[in-house]
């Protein structure tokens, strides 16, 4: 259902329409289907939200035009909307596009005037009452930290996790339905790894970009400088036995990226990244081939070692 | 109490940790206790402070102390307060002594901690020394003329003058300008709310001259200042106008017949354009009167004031154009004029300077060319105002004579085309001469906002209009300052962190504008109609001079100085005289006028009572020592000793209301028969022995 | 596309004014902020904004403070042919912190859609357009191992497999100003 505030969703059953963007479909299916897994096993409905597209992303209609752009994310916001409930997405540009554009309409009349004289042409209109939630917040606000200690069947004890909530997790906090209390400090994703278990401790660059997105296609050596430094402060400082991130562009970032830079010599280390929904997959017991099997970064150490280690 | 039975209280002040982060207080106080006479020792936090204070009385009422040595800082801020304490718990005020172990010792000292403790032990040494001889003393009273001298007509001498006179004191207002109105006079419109200026300032200046309690003496200055708080008696020179004011009617009809060989650049217009010998200084001038600028007149009738004149064939007299034109007579020559004008005298019990400042005037400053398209901003203000010398038309001013050419010929009913420029580009310079060691290391204060109000009117009024503004940095802490740059950069003025370091004159009379973009990092530069140059304010030439009359002080970067930063910022190092405006130092118009108003309630609060309380610590003669030889009376600077009969001989007498306590006589008299009450000789030397002692009190 | 390094060693204020009074319709400005960036006037060029910049961090050369101080003194040439904005990672962090509230991720954004309008882009910055159109997805991969591997069926439940759906999304593209400035072939 569509929430005025969370604790509205909380009277009845939990229900998101799950929206998946593109990177997590066709780059990194496993996330997907960690969702598709977690989700229901912790009493959250999932809706398919059948005939969602692009978001869009950043480099598309944002880049082209400001009503179009919310009309791309309208059309997908109502397929929420005509059944009662927010989205709900595992990656920051989806996160950020749809309720940055949602943001625009309820503030500009005319922006919001504009995109419905377009959705009725394919025959939908778009009130602003459904929204884009973040699974992390879901998770720990929806669900619960409590629930989730409960839910899983391997814990974490002993390992360290280098959190990387990502900057549309975070910023413009004016425009999300969900706000850290203190988005230069983010709690929510240390806590949600605390939860397994793991030790997710504080580093100095943890709010940085990680220089994914249009850095990145633009020139990727400038790109790989950011994630470098980012890498190297997370080695250096807390000695992470795991990246753990809620958004899917970092996700490919941080676990590409750092490969290449190995394979150039400009790193020595090896940190495995994981989205926190295969992390919370892996600790329910889901196969680990299905929630968590594509990565460029090696895994089979840290997930035999929670396997192995972990079992409560 | 019987003076043999001394006992001296040490109280000495960590003053935070001013004090005691230099001295070490408790190796002080131990020493302290040891010095004769001296019976309890004690130290605390801030000496100042009620709970301080409270124990400094404490131990007189126990009678514990009966002779009081504070260990602190300055006598100049804290010895009132002090002695107010002593009094209050029922010590005569007088045997109390100050030692200043912090400005002169550990702020001095600081980073010698062990050679400043030492020096604390010597200064305390040297006050208890001094202590032990203090000697009783009553305060006494002077009566207080009430009349006030205000010193410059701009808007904040007028609002020290109505402020004053509105409370019933009489004010002599005293103007070297033939009008009142000061720089205001000059503006076109005032930030931040675009008042114009002209309408704000001329009621007050009508009300000021209309005050049954105010005595405006324009066109005059100050020539000399005697006597002191209370009873000043001040010659101010009425300067020649040459023209009979009682006469004048300020019709103006003379000023139209001055021949043009006689002009001069007119001040009021900053010299983009020419006034008469003979003139009015502004329409709107309060009094509206002509003067004759003796320097500029050619004596066009051959003849000068007082003198026969010559004539014509048949006999008449032939008269000057200015003289024929008058309709009142006010510019006849028949009779003689001094030249030195007149002196008259004022006694006053309070005077208020509030003589303001000058622009910098932008010859020296030969990195912007010295093309006429280079302007100060107060010319702009001129330029853009309806009373300047082009009724507010924006044309480039190298252009001026050509617009008044046009203007004399449409006024003479002919058809005439204006062919003056009008500016496309105007550039806007800050920090001429602020900021700028080889001028004036201190910030005008008030550029930035009024460069923002020039370029703020100039862009609504012509809105295609091209307005480039350089700061060093915009600086703009008043109530609703910001907002009003931020009004300025909305408008789509360009607005630039970096200093324009070059003009150059195109053949054309444009500029080449060489300027810095701090935010792109890069040189930038343009092509500018006109360029306007925010020169700093200076205090005015004649300011030392009139300081040193009244006996004030000027700080290094000129302006008046006032006796304290924070806490006496109207009054000077002279009691009675008090300052206010752009003559301490450069200030806007809201701040001028809070500062105006508070010297004048200063100066109210000095007066109302009538008389003031005035410190015993004065000279005496004593005549049977006093042989009569009268130097004492040469040196007195305040006139205060006369010679007098004695037992039928020769003696020095001091007259207790003029003797302010400076001490040359005591220190000059060749037999010591003057004593400065609070400084005996006795006293003195003690400290300076003990000083020399390294600490040791001597007993004498 | 490559970033432009060198921007005029001088730069020339009468002839930036001339050309943007005589060779454009309207203000740089003006289009920014036509084009989404409503509060660009606001800007006092603090630098806030750049101090936590990638793209300043990583070296381009017109980042967010320096963008918006060219488009206010109205150059355009010289931003038209830099890609900096185009690198934007649009993290918003300036936007958070912003003091004036410009927004200069608007501000970059309204740069790429005035780029957009002029055409002043690469093929590469209209690439997730035309991806976008095709199959409504902007990142779009014909390949399915992956999708087989983690035991999801092929088509995710996206307009990849819902024809209808993706009827509509183009509807909706061919009424926006892509369709508009024919930037990719629509049929």
């Amino acid at each position: 259902m569509i929430s005025e505030t969370v604790s509205e969703t909380l009277k009845e059953k939990l229900k998101f329409g799950l929206f998946l963007g593109c990177n997590i479909p066709f780059n990194r299916p496993d996330v997907e289907q960690a969702m598709r897994k977690i989700f229901p096993a912790l009493n959250v409905e999932i809706d398919d939200l059948v005939g969602q597209s692009c978001c869009p992303s950043w480099g598309t209609m944002p880049s082209v035009d400001v009503v179009g752009w919310c009309a791309v994310a309208a059309r997908n916001l109502c397929l929420g909307e005509e059944k009662g409930i927010d989205l709900m997405a595992a990656c920051n540009s989806c996160y950020g596009s749809l309720n940055e554009a949602r943001h625009k309409m309820l503030n500009n009349p005319e922006i919001m005037n504009k995109v419905n004289e377009i959705l009725a042409k394919i025959g939908k209109k778009y009130e602003g009452k459904a929204k884009c939630r973040h699974v992390a917040w879901v998770l720990y606000r929806d669900v619960g930290l409590e629930k989730i200690k409960e839910s899983i069947k391997y814990s974490l004890d002993g390992l360290t996790i280098a959190v990387q909530p990502g900057c549309h997790f975070l910023w413009p906090s004016e425009v999300y339905p969900d706000k850290e209390e203190d988005p230069f400090n983010p709690k929510v994703l240390r806590e949600l790894c605390k939860a397994l278990g793991a030790d997710a401790p504080y580093y100095t660059k943890l709010i940085d970009c990680c220089g994914m997105g249009a850095l990145r296609s633009t020139n990727p050596e400038k790109s790989f400088t950011l994630v470098k430094e980012k890498l190297e402060c997370i080695k250096e400082e807390i000695d992470a036995d795991l990246i753990v991130t809620t958004c899917s562009s970092c996700l490919i970032q941080l676990d590409d990226a750092q490969e290449r830079l190995r394979k150039e010599g400009k790193i020595s280390f090896s940190i495995p990244v994981l989205h926190y929904v295969q992390l919370l997959a892996l600790c329910m017991g889901f196969d680990p081939q299905q929630v968590a099997g594509i990565c460029v970064t090696p895994r089979d150490e840290i997930i035999k070692r929670i396997l192995e280690s972990g079992k409560r | 109490m019987s003076d043999k039975d001394i006992r001296i209280g040490v109280y000495i002040c960590h003053c935070g940790e001013n004090i005691a982060g230099a001295v070490n207080i408790n190796e002080v106080a131990e020493f302290a206790k040891n010095l004769p006479d001296v019976a309890v020792v004690r130290d605390y936090l801030f000496m100042c402070s009620d709970p301080g204070q409270e124990i400094i009385k404490e131990d007189i009422r126990k009678g514990l102390v009966n002779r009081v040595v504070v260990a602190a800082c300055t006598p100049r801020t804290h010895e009132p307060i002090f002695r107010r304490a002593c009094e209050d718990a029922g010590l005569n005020k007088y045997y109390f002594e100050m030692a200043n172990i912090r400005d002169q010792c550990s702020w001095a000292h600081w980073h010698e901690k062990e050679k400043a403790t030492e020096k604390a032990k010597q200064l305390i040494a040297a006050a208890v020394a001094k202590a032990r001889l203090l000697e009783p003393l009553e305060d006494r009273y002077v009566e207080l003329n009430k009349n006030v001298m205000v010193v410059g007509g701009g808007i904040a001498g007028i609002f020290a003058a109505l402020d004053l006179a509105n409370a019933g004191f009489k004010v002599y207002m005293v103007e070297k300008n033939p009008s009142i109105g000061g720089n205001m006079a000059k503006l076109d419109k005032t930030f931040p709310t675009n008042d114009c200026s002209a309408c704000i300032l001329t009621p007050l200046m009508v009300e000021v001259a209309n005050h049954p309690n105010v005595e405006l003496i324009t066109y005059a200055e100050v020539e000399s200042v005697d006597g002191s708080v209370g009873n000043f008696k001040v010659k101010v020179r009425k300067k020649q106008t040459y023209v009979d004011w009682e006469k004048c009617t300020g019709c103006g009809a003379c000023i139209n017949a001055c021949p043009p060989k006689a002009r001069v650049p007119d001040e009021f217009n900053e010299g983009l354009s020419l006034r008469g010998a003979i003139y009015i200084q502004f329409p709107q001038a309060v009094p509206k009167k002509a003067v004759i600028d003796p320097d500029a007149c050619i004596r066009c009738s051959g003849r000068w004031f007082g003198e026969e004149p010559r004539r014509t064939k048949d006999g008449k007299p032939i008269l000057a154009p200015c003289e024929k034109a008058c309709p009142t007579g006010a510019c006849s020559r028949d009779e003689p004029r001094d030249p030195n004008g007149e002196l008259i005298e004022l006694n006053v019990g309070s005077i208020i300077v509030a003589t303001g400042y000058k622009v910098m005037d932008k010859k020296q400053f030969k990195e912007f060319s010295d093309s006429p398209n280079v302007i100060t901003a107060l010319q702009m203000e001129r330029l853009i105002t309806a009373t300047g010398p082009t009724e507010g038309k924006l044309i480039v001013p190298s252009d001026i004579p050509k617009y008044l050419e046009w203007k004399k010929k449409v006024e003479k009913g002919k058809e005439a085309e204006l062919e003056a420029r009008k500016p496309k580009v105007i550039t806007f310079v800050s920090c001429v001469g602020s900021r700028d060691n080889r001028y004036h290391t201190y910030c005008s204060r008030v550029c930035c906002m009024y460069m923002l109000k020039q370029a703020m009117l100039l862009k609504e009024k012509y809105p295609e209009l091209d307005i480039y503004m350089f700061f060093i940095d915009v600086r703009t802490p008043g109530k609703d300052f910001d907002e009003y740059y931020m009004r300025c950069r909305n408008l789509g003025i360009k607005i630039f962190k970096g200093k324009v370091g070059g003009v150059q004159k195109l053949p054309d009379e444009r500029l080449l504008v060489k300027g810095y973009d701090a935010d792109l990092g890069k040189p930038v530069e343009l092509i500018s109609d006109i360029v306007v140059l925010a020169t700093a304010i200076e205090p005015n030439t004649d300011l030392k001079d009139l300081a040193r009359k009244l006996g004030i002080n000027v700080g290094a970067e000129g302006f008046l100085r006032e006796r304290h930063t924070k806490l006496y910022p109207v009054d000077t190092m002279t009691e009675g005289i008090f300052i206010a405006g752009c003559a301490q130092g450069p200030k806007d118009i809201p701040d001028s006028v809070a500062q105006a108003k508070a010297a004048a309630s200063s100066a109210a609060s000095l007066l109302a009572p009538g008389k003031m309380k005035v410190e015993p610590l004065i000279s005496e003669v004593n005549p049977e020592k006093c042989t009569g030889c009268g130097i004492c009376v040469e040196l007195c600077p305040y006139g205060a000793i006369e010679m007098v009969e004695y037992n039928g001989k020769r003696k020095s007498k001091i007259n207790e209301t003029l003797c302010k306590g400076c001490g040359v006589c005591a220190a000059a008299c060749p037999s010591k028969a003057i004593t400065l009450h609070g400084f005996t000789y006795e006293q003195v030397v003690a400290q300076i022995r003990t000083i020399a002692k390294k600490g040791v009190i001597e007993e004498v | 596309m490559e970033v432009m390094e060198g921007v005029p060693p001088v730069i020339n204020l009468t002839e930036v004014a001339r050309t943007e009074k005589e060779e454009f319709e309207k203000k740089v400005s003006e289009l920014i902020i036509e084009f989404g960036a409503e509060n660009l006037l606001a800007c006092m060029q603090c630098g806030a904004c750049a101090s936590i910049c990638p793209l300043a961090r990583v070296g381009f050369e017109w980042y967010n403070k320096k963008l918006i101080k060219a488009i206010l003194i109205g150059m355009k040439e010289e931003l038209l042919d830099d890609s900096t904005p185009w690198a934007c990672v649009a993290c918003n962090r300036c936007t958070e912190i912003c003091p004036r509230q410009v927004s200069p991720f608007e501000v970059m954004f309204a740069m790429r859609r005035l780029m957009v309008e002029e055409l002043a882009i690469s093929t590469l910055a209209i690439e997730g357009d035309r991806s976008l159109y095709e199959h409504g997805h902007a990142v779009y991969m014909t390949g399915r191992e992956a999708r087989k591997k983690v035991g999801l069926p092929e088509k995710p439940p996206t307009t990849d497999s819902d024809e209808k759906a993706l009827q509509e999304l183009r509807t909706i593209l061919k009424n926006t100003k892509l369709a508009e400035l024919g930037l990719i072939p629509m049929e």
